[in-house]
Order: structure tokens, then sequence, then C-alpha cells
């Protein structure tokens, strides 16, 4: 690991001057950060600790937005009752991802910006055009098992690991960013970029800007929600697919639908052509196949992943007909 | 499981780990724990292509950095260049070329690890890129094939020739594939070289077996056998891949270089290149029987890619060859079993050693046949299992118990778990993932192993054990010393349970293993019970009868070792085995057998290729139950190990490069993938046997993969021919998108 | 260098340590305390598992000076009922993941009082989530062990529960 400065942020105004210096970077738990350190993928000479900032509790907004700390560790928010009942597929996307250990460190913020595990990404010796811009692509043509099937360009393949993100998306989740220039909002969907000919812009957010929370708009349907995940074995391992659904039925008819799809892009993908293709339709398997369907027309393989576009018209049905079943939610 | 407590714990009962207090509170010191003032760090440096020309090496950028003390590359190899188990093909560091991702070029020294892992990427190494031999039945078959080393690039090919009738009524033909399993033992190779005055060095290194370490080990130093003293240090399991050297020369290099003691500790991805991984195969196996499910011939096809050097390939080769069938009678066989060289990485001892892959197979293949012959799978088995006088495809007669029917009924008649479960938790997936259980299927499956215990094919393979009984504060006590490693496996409790029960002396202390005792050979092939324990309890008898004589005039024992301690050493082996015949494979190559059967029940969420294994239940014969709770250890862990080639375990090797060498990427089993056992253990002595015992490692390792495989077959119809199965494969066969 | 303080096992540790320096690394090589092992050092197999003011986390990713002013335990400061289960259920063999797994063990019983669900709760609404076999692995999944002594494992929490 590279030698580097490192400076503890008592407080958000030091953290956003302190990031103004060239080289420097934000450490929240360590959980991803460190491991890319050591293999010498990120080379900060300067690390930002932020986990004491004070941005590390959930609060129920008068207008009954929610409002998570961005120092929130993932176990914590998990465990926390608001998100527990009212978006129970948050809940279980934190709970799906890594280990108990692992939630215990990892902050809500540095789980939205976690890079990509792409194999390639963390061989020096391959190309990678996310770590090294304009070397190229080994994925392509390459161990590509687990890359994306929506967005990839020629340029990187490389899919967002994050779990918890697949339910904010589903979810509309806010992000606010906060830098010396000021406070902004932007929305989780759109958030995360797609490659194009420059994948190693992975977000919106600005180099001097810290992620100081996330908000939950007030939505009902999230009760009634559930977040489905398919990996190699039974925990503590990255999605091949997963997906995050809220589903409201009357009388036989869907009124309003949540999805969005992890594994298979490097934004959390949210599903609008699903969500149009269910409103207004019969709550029926065959609806909620023509709403995978409508998804994934748009889906496109790469040498060894074409399985996952089948995979993930499969999991969109099964959690859709899961959530319909009764007592099916959370 | 009851614990005898209070009383002398002899053979057969639960002691508990004499290390286990340390290992709880973290006071067992693991080779990674050794630590010496004034030590340096060794740090190695390996190629990161499958093959290519070394056409310079400048070590000068290294030397230049300041905490640096040694720079090392093959010219300063002070004896033999090369090593290796069964040939001495492996250069320490390479020398001309490399022949596989990862082989070790040059070493560093330095005075903290990252300084020497900095120091080691400094150096500048001058490839010219190869072409890479990645594909072993191209290797084997393709005389046009570049060769990957100079003998050829068959490692080993061994027929077994027996019958000429290759005709049935009933004929099932398939190809299956193991892919490439790693031991993925949890504490990375590691240990410390101490330089010694006399100008041999110390050795303190976790290992499977200290001699055949010693003998490798200073010939490549230049130095006598006895300049060269092994210490076991703590092992953080073992699993076979620390059967062949890693850093046992290069950090006695570097001591001897800059007389300080040198520790090197690998991390998990040069672990990955650091041991030898399980052989990946692919077979063709065709099984003709009659129209009632009695096995008429079997011919097959193995090939087993053993990577860039020899390692244990070619014995590899002798199981698969021998075992090729499995347990099963039957009159005509005809297998050519191959281990070839490639610019794969190589691959050598693991858990099961060559009879795994070709049990994979050949189980397979009786559940084909079940089938088309209409009969149960423990139907067909039974017909055709092996029993004591059974001639096996060696002509090798089984001469000792082998109630193969019995276990499989035994098996079969065991309590299945409930019905499919309701309760989301317990469906594939967890409750998160899970459908309400109208996609999920039951499936029961399966398997039948037999594995060769102690080496085999006229290898000299012995154990020796010194005991020693003397007074230590007025009281009896003995001291056991073998060479033996206790990799986890309890040997150690095995040790002083066959010393309390055969003198009679509840204190008995083990003594480290160090190479100032005779050697134990391997903590492999499931044998250090037999063989060491073997040792031991020829040693206790000596100790006995020279104690009965001294007492023969009615002294105490107490009045009798007060006038010194009594010591016995003995040499301990089993039956001698013989080689296989190069043409037809047929000789008495194996010692002792052992049979293990598994059956699987599993849930499979079909629409997501989700597996859940509910329960596995195993019969296993061991002759005798030298201590239950470790016992029921070995199941466990053999049967998980099975569980993880079946459902997730293979190194991603792509044009000779590894693709997945991390805990992140390699997946092993966690204890939420691992089922409750069931288990039933039989004690048939083997009369050759100390206590009649046999190894019991191993066999558990071979069946279950199978017994999960079939299980899974059961519960989708889906053929799965190829092990790991993973999602894709069960949730996309059948669909235009499958492969 | 960072001059730090630490409470390590119940005593207040100064640590003159690089910020690259792990808490692993910290622990092991500058305090002698090599209970806590290095299985991956990118916590993808718990062995370095310890416990921060009572929480369990791995300590290979965590840097020294980010645990700064902490109460850090390691297995050389556990005295739990666990460790004597552990012995009794052979839940190891080679041992090399036990610390981890005792430590974790600690941590998940800690998390369990607390209300905290799995990946496995049923019912994620509810605070009293009955600790059965299904739930201990699930929050113990963290944890590799390739000798597979995982039963002994649930079995040796199961009794340290009771």
């Amino acid at each position: 690991m590279k030698d580097f400065a490192y400076v503890s942020a008592p407080d958000v105004a030091t953290a956003v001057r302190a990031i103004t210096e060239p080289g420097a970077k934000f450490l929240g738990g360590g959980t991803n950060l460190v491991d890319l350190m050591r293999q010498n993928v990120e080379r900060p000479d300067t690390v930002v600790d932020i986990t004491r900032l004070p941005l590390d509790r959930v609060e129920e907004l008068p207008d009954g937005r929610i409002r998570i700390g961005a120092m929130m560790r993932n176990s914590a928010l998990a465990a926390h009752r608001l998100i527990r009942t009212r978006y129970p597929m948050l809940a279980q996307a934190l709970l799906a991802g890594a280990s108990g250990q692992l939630r215990n460190m990892a902050t809500v913020g540095g789980n939205v910006l976690q890079r990509t595990r792409c194999p390639y990404f963390v061989d020096l010796a391959a190309r990678c055009n996310k770590r090294e811009p304009g070397s190229g692509c080994d994925a392509i043509g390459g161990f590509n098992r687990n890359a994306a099937i929506f967005g990839a360009s020629e340029s990187c393949v490389a899919t967002h690991p994050s779990d918890m993100c697949v339910a904010l998306a589903a979810l509309d989740a806010t992000i606010e960013l906060e830098s010396v220039r000021g406070v902004r909002r932007l929305p989780l969907v759109g958030f995360h970029a797609l490659p194009g000919d420059a994948p190693q812009h992975e977000t919106a957010i600005a180099a001097d800007e810290l992620i100081t929370a996330i908000e939950l708009p007030d939505l009902p349907v999230a009760a009634r929600s559930r977040y489905r995940k398919v990996r190699d074995r039974a925990s503590y391992a990255f999605a091949l697919v997963s997906v995050a659904a809220a589903l409201e039925v009357r009388d036989g008819v869907v009124t309003e639908a949540r999805l969005a799809l992890g594994g298979v892009a490097s934004r959390p993908w949210r599903a609008h052509a699903a969500e149009r293709a269910l409103m207004g339709a019969p709550a029926t398997e065959e609806s909620f196949r023509r709403a995978a369907d409508a998804e994934l027309a748009g889906a496109v393989a790469q040498s060894q992943n074409a399985f996952k576009i089948e995979l993930a018209r499969r999991a969109v049905t099964a959690t859709l007909r899961q959530l319909h079943l009764p007592g099916g939610a959370a | 499981m009851s614990i005898a407590t209070g009383q002398v714990q002899g053979v057969g009962q639960s002691l508990l780990r004499p290390d286990g207090t340390l290992k709880v509170t973290g006071e067992f010191a693991y080779s990674s724990d050794l630590w010496l003032d004034g030590m340096l760090w060794g740090a190695t440096l390996r190629s990161p292509h499958p093959s290519a020309w070394i056409r310079s090496i400048d070590v000068g950028p290294a030397l230049a950095m300041p905490g640096v003390f040694a720079v090392l590359t093959h010219q300063d190899v002070p004896g033999v260049k090369f090593y290796g188990l069964e040939h001495k093909d492996q250069p320490v560091l390479a020398i001309d070329q490399v022949r596989y991702q990862g082989e070790p070029v040059a070493l560093v020294a330095a005075d903290h690890p990252e300084t020497a892992r900095r120091a080691a990427d400094a150096i500048v190494v001058g490839y010219e890129l190869r072409e890479a031999v990645t594909d072993p039945r191209q290797a084997a078959f393709d005389p046009a094939c570049p060769q990957v080393n100079p003998h050829g690039n068959v490692v080993r090919h061994q027929p077994v020739r027996v019958g000429d009738r290759f005709t049935a009524d009933v004929v099932v033909t398939a190809e299956y594939e193991v892919g490439m399993q790693d031991q993925a033992f949890l504490g990375p190779e590691s240990g410390l070289a101490v330089p010694a005055e006399d100008g041999g060095v110390d050795l303190y290194v976790a290992t499977q077996w200290l001699h055949v370490d010693q003998d490798q080990v200073a010939p490549c130093l230049g130095l006598p056998k006895e300049k060269v003293r092994l210490t076991l240090a703590g092992v953080g399991g073992a699993f076979g891949a620390r059967e062949d050297l890693s850093m046992q020369i290069h950090a006695s290099m570097l001591a001897l270089r800059t007389g300080k003691p040198i520790k090197i500790v690998y991390g998990r991805e040069e672990s990955f290149f650091g041991h030898v991984h399980r052989h990946p195969a692919w077979m063709r196996y065709e099984h003709g029987a009659t129209a009632d499910g009695m096995l008429v011939y079997v011919r097959a096809e193995i090939v087993l890619d053993g990577g860039a050097y020899t390692s244990s390939s070619p014995a590899v080769v002798g199981n698969a060859a021998s075992l090729g069938v499995g347990p099963y009678e039957v009159d005509n066989v005809w297998i050519d079993a191959y281990g070839t060289y490639t610019n794969n990485p190589p691959c050598g001892a693991m858990r099961g050693f060559g009879a795994v892959q070709a049990c994979f197979a050949y189980e397979s293949q009786m559940d084909r046949l079940a089938e088309a012959c209409g009969l149960s799978p423990v139907e067909i088995r039974i017909r055709n299992a092996v029993s004591q006088g059974s001639r096996l495809a060696t002509g090798q007669v089984v001469d000792t118990p082998a109630p193969l029917a019995g276990m499989l009924r035994e098996l079969a008649a065991m309590p299945l778990p409930g019905p499919g479960s309701t309760d989301l938790r317990a469906l594939p997936g967890g409750v998160a993932q899970t459908t309400h259980g109208e996609g999920v299927r039951r499936g029961i499956g399966y398997g039948v192993g037999i594995k060769n215990i102690c080496f085999s094919e006229g290898f000299d393979d012995y154990s020796t054990a010194r005991v020693r009984v003397e007074l230590l504060g007025g009281e009896p006590h003995v001291l056991v010393h073998t060479a033996a490693a206790e990799v986890g496996q309890g040997l150690i409790m095995v040790k002083s349970q066959i010393a309390r029960t055969e003198l009679g002396i509840d204190r008995v202390t083990i003594v480290p293993a160090d190479t100032t005792v005779g050697s134990a050979g391997s903590s492999s092939a499931s044998r250090q019970s037999y063989v060491t324990g073997g040792a031991v309890k020829a040693a206790c008898e000596a100790v006995r009868e020279r104690l009965d004589k001294l007492r023969a005039g009615g002294a105490s024992l107490a009045e009798v070792l007060a006038a010194g301690p009594v010591e016995e050493t003995r040499e301990y082996r089993h039956r001698p085995t013989f080689p296989m015949d190069p043409v037809t494979g047929q000789g008495d190559s194996h010692t002792q057998l052992a049979l293990c059967v598994h059956r699987a029940v599993v849930d499979v969420d079909v629409e997501l290729g989700l597996v859940k294994v509910v329960e596995l239940a195993a019969v296993q014969d061991v002759g005798r139950i030298m201590n239950p709770l470790a016992l029921e250890g070995q199941i466990h862990g053999g049967t998980a190990q099975g569980l993880g080639l079946a459902l997730m375990e293979e190194i991603q090797v792509r044009d000779g490069k590894v693709l997945n060498p991390s805990f992140t990427d390699y997946l092993i089993p966690t204890i939420l993938d691992m089922p409750p056992m069931r288990l039933s253990i039989l004690e048939n002595p083997d009369p050759h046997a100390p206590y009649g015992l046999r190894g019991a490692g191993e066999p558990p390792t071979l069946s279950s993969t199978p017994a999960i495989a079939a299980a899974v077959r059961n519960a989708t119809g889906l053929a799965l021919a190829r092990v790991p199965i993973r999602p894709d494969d069960i949730a996309l066969a059948g669909s235009a998108l499958a492969g | 260098m960072a001059d730090i303080r630490m409470r390590v096992n119940g005593s207040i540790e100064k640590l003159d340590v690089e910020p690259r320096v792990s808490l692993l690394d910290a622990l092991r090589e500058h305090l002698g305390l090599t209970g806590t092992k290095k299985g991956c050092d990118q916590g993808a197999c718990g062995a370095c598992t310890v416990l921060a003011d009572g929480e369990r986390i791995v300590s290979c990713l965590a840097l020294a000076v980010q645990y700064a002013d902490r109460d850090i335990t390691t297995i050389e400061g556990v005295t739990s009922p666990l460790q004597r289960s552990f012995v009794r259920h052979d839940g190891f063999q080679c041992g090399y993941c036990t610390s981890g797994q005792i430590c974790s063990a600690v941590g998940m019983l800690t998390e369990h009082a607390a209300g905290a669900p799995s990946a496995v709760t049923g019912d994620l609404a509810t605070m009293e989530i009955e600790l059965t076999a299904e739930e201990i692995r699930e929050r113990m999944s963290g944890n590799l062990c390739r000798c597979g002594a995982y039963n002994g494992i649930v079995a040796a929490i199961e009794e340290g529960i009771r």
C-alpha cells in the first residue's frame, strides 16, 4: 500500500475543506477503499476519515420522508424500526449484502460509492478502462460471467455490486451532497453513470463533494416490497442478479409498481419499462412475465453471461408473483 | 455424543483436543505467528505469465532500496536447482523460462514486509512470451502441441485392462468434467528460517511431512540433511496443499545469505499461486450392463491436467486408474488414465487424491445405468457392490470387510428429513430470495466412494515413534515423540489415546513434531492414525515389555522408573503394496480400502437455479472408532469439501491465468451452505491395521459430491455432467440461452 | 507516523503506526496479539474478526488510526462460555478460524439480543427473533471454516445461549 496522510474530520465543514486537497479521498468504513488501496488500485495521497461525522441517524421528517445519515452503518440501518416496517426491501437488501462484520463497518454513503467487482478492475496486469482510461477492456471476450447486460459499452461491461442501491433506486431515494460550494440533492436513479466511453466516471458526485444523507420519500407501496438475490452461494456473495420490487394491487389490477435490478449494469437498474407494462395490468403471472420481457428486451449479453438475461427475467417474474401472494411481502 | 471425563481416556473415547484451549484463547502459535527479534521478511517475485522465456533479470533497483538485505535469483541457489515430490523437475527459482503464472522468479529479504514487497516489484524481468499450452487433451494427444517440459506432455499414462467382453444389452455413455478445486486452507503458507551456527538452518514451518521437506530442501541448499532441521509450527489446515514445498527453500536461502532469521508469509492471493490444486478432469465413461443392471464392462478415459510440473500427478493418475470403476464388481475393464503437463497451474494433492474425480464420473454413470435399467439408484449399487473376497479391476482381492451392500441398505433406511418445508427460511436462497415453494423441488441422490488408505504402488510407507516413560514429580509420565504433522485432524489425541491404552498411564505428553525423530510420513492419504498410530502402539508395546521384565520381581512402576526412564523407538510399516503393471494395471497396489456412502437431500428452486442442501446422511466403515468426536469432525469436514466441489468451488483459469485468486471470487461453503448431517459409523475391523482401524478423512470427500449432484439431477431432471453445478446450469438448462 | 491510543482488552495501549497499518497488523505486529488471524486480508473470510466497542468487525479492512480511542477486544480478551463450548463440540479442527468465530459469535449474540434481524428473519417487524439454527448459520456466515466444523460451531453456539 502506498504511503498517505491521514486526517480525521470531526465535522462536515472540516471534511469538505480537507477534501479539496489534491489526491484526497474520503474514507468511510473502509470495506472497499482499504481493500483497493492494498491492491494499489486506489492510491490517495490523503485519506480523510469521515466515520466520526455526526451523520449516523435515521430521522423521520415532518412531511413523512425519512432522512438517513450517510455515516449510518449498514447493519444499523437494516435494524432500524422505520426501515424494517416501512421499507422492508431496503432492510432485506442490506441484510443480503456482505457479512455481519462488514455490515457493521460499511457506511451508507460508502455503499453508494463502492467500486465494481469486475476481476480485471483489481488485476493490475490486465487492461481496464475504468482503472486506466484508454488501456482497453479485458472483460470483453474474457471472463465476463458476471458482467452487465444493460448499458454496457465497448469500453466497459462492469456492474455495480451494491444490493442497497437497488432498493434505493426502486424507492426513488435522493442523495444529498455537500461541498465548500454548498449543498445539492440528486435523485439516486441516474446518480450512477453508464460507462459510455469514459467508464472511469462512475457517478455524478464531484471530486470535492461528500454524501451527507440519503432521503426516502414517504411511499406507502414500499411496505409491500421485497428484495430477492440470486448468487452462487447461500450467503456472503455478490449478486448474479437481484430484484427490488414493490407492488400495489387493487381489485386484481396493478395500481403501483416499483422495480429495480441489481448485478446487471454499472448502475442499480430502475426497470421503468417493466413498471410501465405493469401499471393497469391484471396482477397475473402473464402480466408479470410480460413486464419482465419488456424490461429485458433491451438486454445485451457478453460472451459468458447470456444466462443473466433469462435469470433476470425469471427473478423479476418470481419476485412479483411472490409479492402478489397473500402475505408475500416481507 | 458422550464425552468421557475423569478416567483414563484411551482408544475409543472422545478425548477433547489437548490444543483446544490454546486455540479458543488465541494462544496457539501458527506458523504465521512466529517472531524473532531482528528477523527479516522475505517476499517472492512471481511470473505474471503462464509461459515465457526469461531474457534478463535486473535486481539492481530492488537492491538499491533502503531496508533491503538481499535479492536472490536462480544463480544464488546454493545446491541443486530443482526440487519435487516425485520428480525433481520444479526450479527453486525460474532459470531461463517460466511455465506457469505465479512461478517464483526472485526473492527479497527486507526489514519490513511492505519493503520486501515493494522491492520484489522493483525487480525488472525481461520476458519473451511463448504460446501457452492450456488444453490438457491437446497437450497429451496432439503431436504438434509444444512441449511444456523436456520429457513430453504426458506425466503418466496408466491403463487398466481386464477381460475382453465390451458389449452389453444396456450401454450408457457420457462425458464428465470436474473443475479445478483449491484446498483453500485458512492459514496461508508461512514459516521462519533461522540460520544456525553450524552453517545449517532451523526451519519452523506448517507442512504435512517434515522429512520429505528436509529431503528436498537440503540438496537445494547444498547442505547435508542433518544441517537442515525442521520443526512443525502450528498448521492452519492442509488438505494436500502443504505436501509440496512452498516457502521452505526460499526462506532458508535468504536466511543463509543474510545470516538473519527470515519470515515468509504468503497473502491469500499468493497462496492461490503458492500451492498445487486438485487436478481438473475430463472423463469419458461407458458402462455396459445386463438388462437387470449387472455390470458387464466399464470403459473409461480420464484426463487429469497436472499443469506445469509433476508434483504428485503420477500417484493421482494411479488412483484414478486403479479406483476408476469404483467399489463395484465388473469383469471387463478398459481404462486409460492420463496426467498431462500444461502451462496451467500445477496440480497435485488434495483430499481424495485422484479418487474424487473418478468417483464423480462413475457414480453419475451408475445413476444413468439405474435409470436405463429401471432400477433405483440404491438397488443398482447393491447389485454390483464389492464385498470381502471381491476382485477389483486391478486384480487385487478385497481381503478385509467391505460391507457396501449393507451400508447402502442402512443408508436408504435412514429417516428422511421432513417433506418440503413451508418455512420460507428453510428454502433455497432464504426468506428474502425464495419463492413460496411453488418452484421448489425436492431431490434425493446417492453416492458411493472407495479410497485407498496410506501410500500405494510399492511406496516404502512407514512411520516412526519414540515413546519414553519416566517419573515426573514422582508420577509415571509418557512422552510420545513423532514427526507426524498435526494439521487439525486430531492426531495428537489419537497418539495420546493409544499411549494411555497401551501403557495404562494417563499422564501423556505429545512432544512437538520435528526431524530429530525418524520420518512419520505424510499427514495425507488418511494414513496417520494407521501408520503413526501403529508406530506409537509398537513403541508402547516395546516399552511395556521392558517394564514388565523390570517389574518381574514385583517392583512397582515408580520403583522401576526411579532407576531411570525407559524409552523405545519403533518404525511401523503397513503391508507392502506393489506397482501397477504399466500395460494392464494389474497389481496389489493398495494396502487398505475404505468405503463411504452418502445420501443427499436437496431443495432446488428450479426457476432461479438455487440449491439448498437440506441434509447429508452418511454411512462409513472405519474399522475401529478411535475418537468419536474427532471422527465425526473428519466426516463432516470431508463432506463439506465435497459439497463445495459439487456446488460452487472452481479456480477459473483462462489462457493459463487464474482469474479468481481471492476468497471474494473463489467461493467455499459458508456455515449456511452446510446442512446438518446424519451419520452411521460401522466398525468392521481390518485385521492388518492397528486396532483394526481404517483411515477416515478422505472417503467422505469422494461420495458427497456425486450424491449432491445426483440429488440436484433428481430434483431437476437435468443431466448435469459437470461440477461445480451453478445457478445458471440449473435455471438455464434446456432454454435457448443455455451454454 | 501517527501516535494513537487505543483500549485493547481493557488496557490503554499507545501505538506509533503509519496510517496504512491495518488494525489487524497493529494488533499482531505492534502489540504482539497474534490470536487474531489473517486469512485473506480483504474481508472475505472473517478470521480477523475482533470487537470494536462490542461490535464485530473485520480488523483487516480497518486502519488502526481510524480506531484511535476505541475499545478493542481480541480473542485474548474474550472470556466467554462459548470458548468451552467450542472445545466440547469440536467446533474447529485446525483452529485458524476459531478466534474469529468466537469473537464473531460474541458480537452476533449482542446484535441478536438488540433485536437486529438477519437475511433469514421471516418477520422483519418483530424485535423478538428466535435464534434458530438457521438464524445462527446466516448470522455466522461471514466466518469461513475450511475444516468444515460448521455443525460443531452451531452446536457450540446453541449450547452457549442456553
